[in-house]
């Protein structure tokens, strides 16, 4: 019984999502396979027919600006998004979701793409990309008839919470459709970001709670801000609530209590019977919130 | 001119086959023809098998054979009492043996040609079980009327009892100006060896089934295996290929006789390799163990009466229960002179995983116990902790628990001293970190343990040497069979062989590790290989010397060494001489804790060893901080969780929550103390276990100094930590 038959490693989106449609049994795609090859040898995903490995296609290992948006390539590893200064200078809360994923080798070859199909409420880069607001670009197979045309692939932009419908459950049909790339707004005048989380044992597993905030100053004033926070919910969850208490608000210990009441009430923590419960959650995460957006704020000078 | 090698810190001599890959573990090992086994495991905690269909995975692809319980000739094993079926299941002679106890028993394997052949036939293997109420609380399990979880094996569940009754308790407490009462809880742990269980078995050419399997004690593992398979010990030969941390686990055998039963059914090579879910879920784990204690002391700060219950969750079987809780009887006052003591020990079984040994072997559990009673006696008493220890320290001549003197020389109080010393005890830093969350604190524990298992038992080790050349001594052979189990240990008996015979170690080829060409050299474990190989290799070196001296060539002998004999505990008051020498043990450390995480960051340890003699310097500070890394986990990331039905959750390394690189103490100071045992080799004690003693106590007493509060119950993970302080 082998964890799979095929092996394809595609050089164009299109021929990638053409191999996925068109495989001759149940098809997934694999980026780094660090979740992947787990839940394959550890039988929590049935063994697939066909495996379509998205590494070897230019463009979604590009790393690049485009007009005024960041654009990294679903497959690029998570290590060269943590080194890459231009993520530095416009997404440091991605830079430091990417420099605390895993350890080395996991950061090597694990990717973006991975981390947010994948699903999970918590994983760090999915938590940065959360805050920074990212767009996703989605490339389908076109069925039948379409297929004629235009080298049989669609791509969409999709706004970055509507990628996800459940723990676990990317709302990406993975059967035909892949992410290609992530689309992030370059950083403006004083526009900052930043990420942190609390776990235990550093470098092996999801964190107990992680929080990213991009935010954009006018002097003592909040002008706009994105707070997300896992696991703080059944999908990455986004503070929208302490969101639009804070837009145009002064920042101060009152108006940040406030904001935090609004989030506790949003929030839906959960208890985790292997990782930590909701009481703790709740406890930990007006601390590790207001760290990170001290920090946030200061850069935003 | 000689070459002297002990004290030096030689390379290890099997480095360098480690470092490069080439040295092979178990499952690494293939052979022509080989077939493969899978297990299946019962995945439930109590129950009865009422019957089991084969033939679907009988008839599967692939599939050469599936045994049951029936098939085992001898259907019963276990280190110190055969209590545990090889198989769970009806149709085996002896009695209770369709009964599985806990997640990880065995109810059938297959064999065939390919392990997905293997996997795919143990799914079809149709069993029916009767579930039973799990029995999951050692104190519900101990009570009269509880369900039996070994109905041959007496009116109830206690497994083991010892009883210490030193002095009079009551006129003691009489005399106590401060009581100090308190009830302990000290978590399991997963032995987390990097190798999970795995072995290969085969026919060898004198038509012995070989088996090929890591383990800590070749001669014990062949004889148990030889009793399941109703063989004659010599029809077995037990191999230990190199080896992948044992820890105390591989004590007790895992995979080892269904290999042996399906080579001797099929007479062709079969494998095995456990997935890391199979070796957490199905082998023995560190005891879970709960302490109550009411201490007393006089104003002067001696320690006046103690009285202790200890109880330990043995789980399923046997395994060491017994030996473990031995130990947790012997130092369960700590490395103190208690003039009056009264103790009750028990050992339990319940359905939970096995208790089994793991490095310092239930000293640990009591020291916890015993080190934070002395820090809170020393609180009441307004003394200094360290102050208060050395007070109370053994001292030459000072009868034990057990009423009879530790062995001379007796050197806790140096080795308090010397931690003390080296950490500049009373000198630290501040406590808070001015706007932070943070808080320092820094704590102390001592400890003691055993070296070798005695307890009446005569302790023996065998040692062969042969020596080569003619003028000039040209090589040496050294026969040893006591396992490396990634201690250092062949490299520490090389360099003992080397030095006797006055030559490089360079020119010592060590063979061990063998039952068929090596004499019994006892387990490695209770920190006794270096004394016991020792003293055997001096002694067989020794005698070869004197016959190369008298032109004998190849000038070979052969020692066996006897320790000086011990005695059992008594059974209504424990009184004995149990052991030959204990090991010496103390730790300074230093904690910072988050008040808002509840983080506990340990950034600095000091830990002092009593080794007697150093043979190796970098091995001993690789055992200490080996020791601590393992404690850190113990004392602060592991938690071996289970559910209300006694399954295990925590059964991958991404929940059973190991320290990494980033989590460990960022500072270890090894301080080795070396106060030579006259009976040692070269003065040499023990070590392997005793960094790890103190650590988790020493962690807690370093929590209380930071916050205030004391946590009696670990790991000290962020939520126990918050909710300890109150703030959830
Ligand atoms: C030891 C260890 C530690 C870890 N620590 C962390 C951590 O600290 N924080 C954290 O967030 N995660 C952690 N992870 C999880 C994992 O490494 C990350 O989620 C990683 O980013 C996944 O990326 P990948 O490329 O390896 O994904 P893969 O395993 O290749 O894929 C994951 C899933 O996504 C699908 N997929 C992959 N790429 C695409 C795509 N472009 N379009 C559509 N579907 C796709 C696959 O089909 C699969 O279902 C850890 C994993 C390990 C093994």
């Amino acid at each position: 019984m082998n964890l799979w038959q095929e092996y394809k490693r595609p050089t164009s989106v299109a021929e990638a999502v053409q191999d996925l449609a068109s495989a001759a049994g149940p098809a997934l795609p694999i980026a780094g396979g660090t979740d992947l090859m787990l839940d394959l040898r550890q039988g929590n995903h049935p063994p697939v027919h066909t495996l379509i490995d998205l590494t070897f296609i230019p463009e979604m290992s590009a790393l690049e600006l485009r007009g005024d948006e960041l654009y990294v390539g679903a497959a690029v590893p998570v290590n060269q998004v943590a080194l890459d200064p231009m993520v530095g200078t416009h997404a440091q809360a991605l830079t430091e979701a990417a420099n605390l994923i895993a350890g080395p080798q996991v950061r090597n070859t694990a990717t973006l793409g991975g981390n947010v199909a994948h699903a999970l409420p918590a994983a760090d880069g999915t938590i940065a990309l959360t805050a920074l607001d990212a767009v996703a670009e989605v490339a389908s197979a076109l069925s039948g008839v379409e297929q004629s045309r235009s080298a049989g692939v669609e791509t969409r932009r999709m706004p970055f919470t509507s990628l996800f419908l459940g723990p676990g459950k990317s709302a990406i049909d993975k059967t035909r459709e892949i992410i290609v790339g992530f689309y992030l707004p370059t950083a403006g005048p004083h526009q900052a970001s930043c990420f942190k989380r609390i776990m235990r044992p550093q470098g092996v597993a999801l964190p107990i709670l992680n929080c990213a905030v991009w935010l954009e100053r006018d002097g003592d004033l909040v002008k706009d801000i994105h707070i997300a926070v896992g696991p703080g919910g059944s999908t990455p969850f986004r503070a929208t609530e302490a969101e639009s208490f804070l837009r145009g608000q002064p920042f101060h210990d009152e108006t940040f209590a406030r904001a935090l009441d609004c989030l506790l009430d949003q929030a839906k923590f959960r208890t985790s019977a292997r990782r930590a419960s909701a009481d703790y959650r709740r406890h930990i995460v007006g601390g590790l919130l207001r760290d990170v957006f001290d920090t946030a704020w200061k850069r935003a000078e | 001119m000689t070459i002297q090698s002990v004290g030096q810190s030689v390379p290890r001599v099997d480095a360098l086959g480690k470092v490069k890959g080439e040295a092979l573990y178990s499952g690494d090992l293939s052979m022509p023809g080989m077939l493969y086994m899978k297990i299946l495991f019962a995945e439930r905690a109590f129950a009865r098998v009422k019957s089991i269909d084969t033939s679907k995975a009988e008839a599967a692809p692939g599939v050469a054979a599936v045994y049951t319980a029936k098939d085992i000739p001898v259907n019963e094993y276990g280190l110190q009492i055969p209590d545990q079926p090889v198989l769970c299941g009806p149709g085996a002679a002896k009695p209770y043996t369709d009964l599985v106890r806990f997640v990880g028993d065995q109810v059938a394997v297959v064999v065939a040609e390919t392990e997905a052949q293997a996997a795919a036939a143990v799914k079809l293997i149709e069993v029916e079980y009767e579930d039973l109420p799990p029995l999951l609380d050692p104190i519900e399990a101990m009570k009269p009327g509880a369900p039996l979880l070994h109905p041959d094996r007496g009116s109830d569940n206690i497994c083991v009892h010892y009883r210490i009754r030193k002095g009079d308790i009551d006129e003691g407490f009489k005399k106590a100006d401060v009581i100090v009462e308190s009830e302990y809880r000290t978590p399991v742990q997963e032995h987390a060896y990097l190798q999970p269980e795995a072995g290969l078995t085969y026919i060898d050419e004198e038509g012995r089934i070989a088996v090929v399997c890591a383990g800590q004690w070749t001669h014990a593992d062949r004889d148990s295996i030889a009793h399941a398979l109703g063989l004659p010990n010599e029809q077995v030969r037990v191999i230990y290929p190199a080896i992948g941390g044992a820890f105390g686990g591989r004590e007790d055998l895992s995979v080892q006789i269904v290999l042996a039963l399906a080579t001797m059914k099929l007479r062709k090579p079969v494998k095995i390799v456990w997935s890391r879910r199979e070796s957490i879920i199905g082998h023995g784990k560190r005891h879970a163990v709960i302490l109550k204690a009411r201490w007393g002391a006089s104003k002067d700060g001696k320690l006046v009466a103690t009285e202790s219950e200890v109880i330990g969750d043995g789980g399923a079987y046997m395994y060491t229960s017994n030996k473990v809780l031995g130990n947790s009887t012997i130092t369960h006052t700590g490395p103190y002179f208690v003039p009056n003591i009264k103790a009750d020990i028990y050992g339990v079984y319940t359905n939970n995983v096995p208790g089994a040994a793991f490095r310092g072997f239930g000293a640990p559990q009591a020291l916890y116990m015993a080190e934070l009673q002395m820090d809170k006696l020393a609180e009441k008493l307004g003394m200094d902790p360290v102050e208060f220890r050395l007070k109370n320290a053994l001292q030459q001549g000072d009868t034990m628990s057990v009423g009879t003197p530790a062995p001379n020389p007796v050197s806790i109080t140096e080795v308090i001293q010397a931690a003390r010393d080296k950490a500049d005890w009373a000198n630290r830093g501040s406590k808070v970190v001015a706007g932070t969350p943070l808080v320092h604190g820094r704590g102390f524990a001592a400890g003691f343990k055993n070296v070798g298992f005695s307890f009446g038992y005569q302790e023996n080790c065998w040692a062969k040497v042969e020596i080569y050349g003619n003028g000039q001594i040209e090589r040496a052979v050294l026969h040893h069979a006591g396992a490396e189990v990634g201690q250092g240990t062949h490299t520490v008996m090389v360099q003992m062989a080397a030095h006797v015979l006055g030559i490089s170690p360079d020119l010592v080829e060590i063979r061990t590790s063998d039952s068929a060409k090596q004499g019994n050299s006892g387990s490695v474990s209770a920190s006794r290989m270096t004394f016991m190989a020792g003293n055997a290799i001096k002694g067989a070196a020794e005698a070869a010397l004197e016959k190369w001296n008298a032109e004998e060539r190849p000038a070979i002998a052969e020692f066996k060494y006897l320790a000086p004999p011990t005695t059992h505990m008594d059974h209504d008051t424990g009184y004995s001489m149990p052991n030959f020498q204990y090991a010496y043990s103390a730790q300074v450390v230093d904690v910072e804790v988050d008040t808002e995480t509840g983080h506990v960051r340990v950034t600095r340890v000091v830990a002092a060893d009593d080794v007697g003699k150093a043979i190796n310097p970098d091995l001993v500070v690789g055992q200490i901080e080996g020791a601590v890394v393992q404690a850190h986990g113990y004392a602060i990331t592991e938690e071996y969780k289970t559910d209300k039905n006694g399954k295990v959750i925590s059964d991958q390394f991404s929940t059973y929550l190991l320290p990494t690189i980033l989590d460990i103490p960022e500072q270890v100071d090894s301080v080795i103390v070396e106060i030579p045992d006259p009976n040692g080799p070269w003065g040499a004690r023990g070590l392997g276990e005793l960094p790890y003693l103190p650590y988790a106590a020493a962690v807690a007493a370093a929590v209380h100094d930071a916050t205030g509060v004391w946590i009696h119950e670990f790991p000290f993970t962020p939520e126990r930590v918050l909710r300890a302080l109150g703030k959830i």
